[in-house]
């Protein structure tokens, strides 16, 4: 549902902080904005680096410890088909600066999207108004940070002619057309984010980064009597164009497809206790919300979160490794360097059961005196950093995935998971399954509707018993924490969870 | 330059470039943020930020395209872009600009102009009274997330070459208190916050105060429940995460598209004749009101449901015109970096009849939910399921909170089945509901 959010945003955002939503699920209207990054001409659009001192300098003129000069030009580019048609095309540039200023636990923070340099030094000073008394330690010579890429980008998708992504939408829906009579309905999206960031610091971090997030994406409904289902299928990461082509998109429709289909005749499902097991992929959402959004470092050094004592501590069975992969190749959430300057890390945070770290951003990082993560994320300019996840994964195990699915009698198959949320604090959450089955008599049997995964990350974490050895890492979700919303990947192999919560329907 | 001038300075200029119709849509804003913790000011936000949305239309082929950068170069090459974005596109006939023409905007007193005056340092002190005062109201309370204070001031314009050329300005206020209650694993959390157009009518900051604390400590110890079916009572705040998801199912290009299980119940009883269900953004002062919306049609009051029966989907001028829908369109924008769409812009349910006690009177045992983890409506197959927290009640009477429980069923069979409608509405925002109770449903819980 659209609201005008424009000057709600911030309104809302701190005082509905408690609750963190992920939509992982692709929706062909509606998201516009949020999704997509490119890159346009690279010289000139940000400040040089005498310009970014004098700010830092106005920055820190009432005192303060650190400020940060964060300069952010994206382009938006979104492809979209629906009715056998390319229906829109739609660009977008944003362009601005932050300020941040910090004094211990406080921190000020203003923004301009106006670039000339008198409302730059407005917004400088505005910044500066939440420090005051301690001399600040001045603006350092910089030292500029060339990190080494972790993007698989060849060719940039914001150049590439709109034919040859219209081209990409129009097989996807030719196929799916062909596919099933009961296919009634088909969509496709191509979406590109180019991002191009320049973040300068007053302890001399001068350093610049290119992201491009490239999405596609088929969707489809399937109608047969009264009954109704939809498939969807997509693939997102820090691509280049080079990442798409016809081979590929064929088969995306055909999975979409074939998801509808398989899903048309969902049975009510039931409601009780009962083993589960999740699928490889999308079961990483889980792991993203019922425990990546406790570990992190803002709710850890606050004590809101139930995992704050918990470092060093068993909270998981011994088959469970979790890690945040800032690094992964290509992946969604992938950084070079985070949004405060922080080289993209690879943190395990739960080594074999023992919670071994929490996801930091500079702040808490100084605050909790432990090794920075790189997690340091914003939506954007207008935005500051916070403790966000990058790629949310579990490590693979060593089980056969048939026989996991074969030590349950009778349990749930979880394909997808659409999406869900989490309350940090008591680690309790919800998540909505957008494909799932029973498995009867250890076989995978008749296709459900109206999944609901519910308990608690603590509990969840300690049931699990079989890690399969088919590790899978996707993209395509977006992230909301803070009023932000920030694309984070996620991925998991094949796993047990002996017993969860499953409200549905039937008793 | 102000925005009516930018406004139709670049609608005309698209049209110059080529475009048949153009429309420009403007906003700019003013706002202020502060995050308060242990007493501490932890964040102070200032921004300020304006942008420009482009929608063009050649042989009703769409393009679309904005920019957060409103100099004159930029405008320019917004207009280009635009103009050769909707080459690209394939023509589609019922794409163009609505069809209904300029009108008198109504005045509904949404701006405060006292919110130039209100110091910062007033601003401030709220939130931390905020907090001060839920930390001290009850010993439960162990921890805070923090308090904070948000205003905002803006300014939404829209000008088109159908010779709309509208602005309005608005004002938003708000605050409130984020506490965590008990300790380790027993945590609980949960806030309260008041948010109005004007700024003297913010609830006091013992009202907001004791509300977060109520609605924080009330969920120490929940117990887990047994699956069964019983009565449910949705609270006036947990139902409006209902109706959300019961109007998304009514989007009239989705109905018109068969993709949703509404799609053939107009005119049809979708609910108990208890239900009426209006879109109504034209209450003076109220934070969910506008007097254009993402179109630039004038608001008014639309009924979607009248006695249990449905009257509309919604459209926007796109998908009614592809629908063969002539008017009643209503469209949402969030914000100059997106196109609009059919929306519902501010929904409330008419109250009931009944108190509190008469309510909950009579059930023996059942489930009062105070709030939902979702919408619960999956609006392609009609399924109802959603994750929630509440209370257990006991021969009418509120026993013990509950965490960890589902609710399972079918939207349309809980949309008729319910026997109750509260009298107690409060209007807070976009979706607005008197407290509800439904005969039966499927509680999910342990075996």
């Amino acid at each position: 549902m659209k609201r005008r959010l424009f000057i709600k945003d911030g309104a809302y955002a701190s005082a509905l902080m408690a609750s963190i939503p992920i939509v992982a699920r692709f929706t062909t209207r509606e998201v516009e904005a949020l999704l997509v990054p490119g890159l346009e001409e690279d010289g000139g659009v940000f400040l040089p680096p005498e310009d970014l001192k004098k700010l830092l300098e106005i920055a820190l003129g009432r005192g303060g410890e650190f400020a940060e000069v964060y300069m952010e030009r994206r382009v938006v580019n979104n492809f979209s088909l629906d009715e056998d048609k390319i229906s829109s095309a739609t660009r977008g540039v944003d362009m601005g600066i932050g300020f941040r200023v910090v004094q211990s636990e406080k921190t000020g923070y203003a923004y301009s999207d106006e670039l000339d340099f008198a409302k730059l030094k407005e917004a400088a000073g505005t910044a500066a108004h939440i420090a005051s008394g301690n001399v600040a330690p001045g603006v350092r010579a910089f030292r500029t940070i060339k990190p080494p890429s972790n993007y698989l980008v060849k060719i940039s998708p914001d150049g590439i002619a709109a034919k040859a992504k219209a081209e990409l939408l129009l097989r996807a829906n030719a196929i799916a057309r062909a596919y099933d009579k009961r296919i009634t309905q088909v969509s496709a999206r191509f979406s590109d984010t180019n991002k191009m960031i320049r973040i300068a610091n007053s302890e001399g971090l001068l350093v610049d980064d290119s992201q491009t997030l490239s999405s596609l994406g088929v969707s489809c409904n399937a109608i047969q009597g009264g009954q109704r289902s939809s498939g969807y299928e997509k693939k997102s990461g820090s691509y280049g164009f080079e990442h798409f082509d016809i081979k590929l998109t064929e088969e995306m429709a055909r999975k979409a497809c074939a998801m509808a289909i398989r899903t048309l005749p969902a049975e009510d499902a039931p409601a009780g206790e009962f083993p589960i097991v999740i699928e490889k992929g999308y079961g990483g959402i889980f792991f993203h919300e019922a425990i990546g959004h406790s570990l992190e470092a803002d709710f850890i050094r606050k004590k809101v979160s139930c995992f704050w004592d918990k470092l060093g501590q068993p909270i998981a069975s011994p088959v469970v490794s979790l890690v945040d992969d800032g690094t992964y190749r290509g992946g969604w959430g992938t950084v070079n360097v985070d949004d405060e300057g922080q080289l993209g890390h690879d943190t395990r945070l739960i080594d074999k059961g023992i919670c071994s770290a929490f996801l930091q951003d500079r702040i808490s990082s100084r605050l909790l005196k432990m090794e920075p993560t790189g997690n340091g994320r914003r939506e954007s300019f207008r935005s500051m950093p916070i403790p966000r996840m990058t790629n949310t994964y579990l490590l693979a195990g060593e089980s056969d995935p048939s026989d996991i699915i074969r030590s349950v009698d009778k349990g749930i198959y979880v394909v997808k998971i659409g999406g869900g949320n989490v309350a940090p604090t008591t680690g309790r959450f919800v998540f909505s399954v957008g494909e799932g089955y029973m498995i009867e008599g250890g076989k995978v049997a008749r296709p459900l509707k109206g999944i609901q995964l519910m308990g608690n990350g603590l509990d969840v974490l300690k049931n699990i018993s079989l890690v399969g050895n088919d590790l899978l890492v996707i993209g395509g979700g977006i992230c909301g924490k803070g009023g932000q919303s920030k694309p984070t990947g996620f991925g998991n192999p094949t796993l047990k969870v002996d017993v969860i919560t499953i409200g549905g329907r039937k008793i | 330059m102000d925005f009516k001038t930018l406004g139709e300075n670049i609608v005309a200029r698209a049209k110059k470039l080529g475009a048949d119709e153009a429309e420009a849509y403007l906003q700019r804003s003013k706002s202020f943020n502060v995050t308060v913790r242990n007493g501490e000011v932890e964040t102070l936000q200032k921004s300020v930020a304006r942008g420009l949305g482009l929608r063009v239309f050649i042989d009703k082929r769409l393009g679309f395209s904005y920019t957060s950068d409103l100099s004159l170069e930029s405008l320019e090459e917004t207009a280009r872009k635009t103009v050769e974005l909707a080459g690209i596109t394939e023509a589609k006939p019922w794409q163009g600009l609505p069809d209904f023409g300029p009108g008198i905007l109504p005045g509904l007193d949404l701006y405060d102009p006292e919110i130039a005056g209100v110091p910062d340092e007033k601003k401030i002190s709220i939130a931390r009274e905020a907090e001060k005062t839920g930390r001290g109201l009850d010993p439960r309370i162990t921890n805070s997330y923090g308090a904070s204070f948000s205003d905002s001031e803006g300014e939404t314009g829209i000008y088109s070459s159908r010779g709309i050329s509208y602005a309005f300005k608005e004002t938003i206020f708000s605050f409130g208190v984020n506490l965590v209650a008990g300790e380790k694993d027993a945590m609980q959390s949960g806030g309260w916050s008041s948010v109005k157009r004007f700024f003297k009518e913010l609830d006091s900051v013992e009202d907001v105060a004791r509300i977060a604390v109520q609605k924080t400590v009330e969920k120490l110890n929940p117990k887990p429940v047994a699956t069964k079916k019983v009565p449910v009572i949705f609270d006036r705040y947990a139902a409006p995460s209902f109706w959300m998801g019961v109007l998304l199912s009514l989007d009239g290009d989705s109905a018109f598209r068969e993709t949703t299980f509404m799609s053939d119940q107009l005119e049809k009883a979708i609910a108990s004749p208890l239900i009426t269900l209006a879109d109504d953004p034209t209450v003076p002062r109220f934070v969910g009101s506008m007097p254009f919306d993402g179109e630039g049609n004038i608001t008014r009051r639309n009924v979607i449901i009248d006695k249990g029966i449905l009257k509309m989907f919604r459209y926007d001028s796109q998908t009614a015109r592809k629908a063969g829908v002539k008017s009643g369109t209503i469209a949402g924008r969030s914000g100059y970096r997106s196109m609009p769409g059919a929306s519902f812009l501010c929904v409330t349910l008419d109250n009931g009849t009944e108190s509190g006690d008469s309510i909950i009177h009579g059930i023996k045992e059942g489930l009062l939910v105070t709030e939902m983890r979702g919408l619960g409506t999956d609006a392609t197959t009609g399924s109802f399921s959603v994750g929630c927290g509440g209370f257990w009640i006991v021969d009418g009477a509120v026993a013990y909170p509950v965490d960890g429980v589902t609710l399972g069923g079918s939207t349309l069979e809980l949309l008729k089945s319910i026997d109750k409608v509260g009298n107690d509405l409060d209007m807070r925002g976009g979706f607005n509901s008197p407290s509800f109770r439904v005969a039966e449903l499927t509680v999910g819980g342990k075996k």
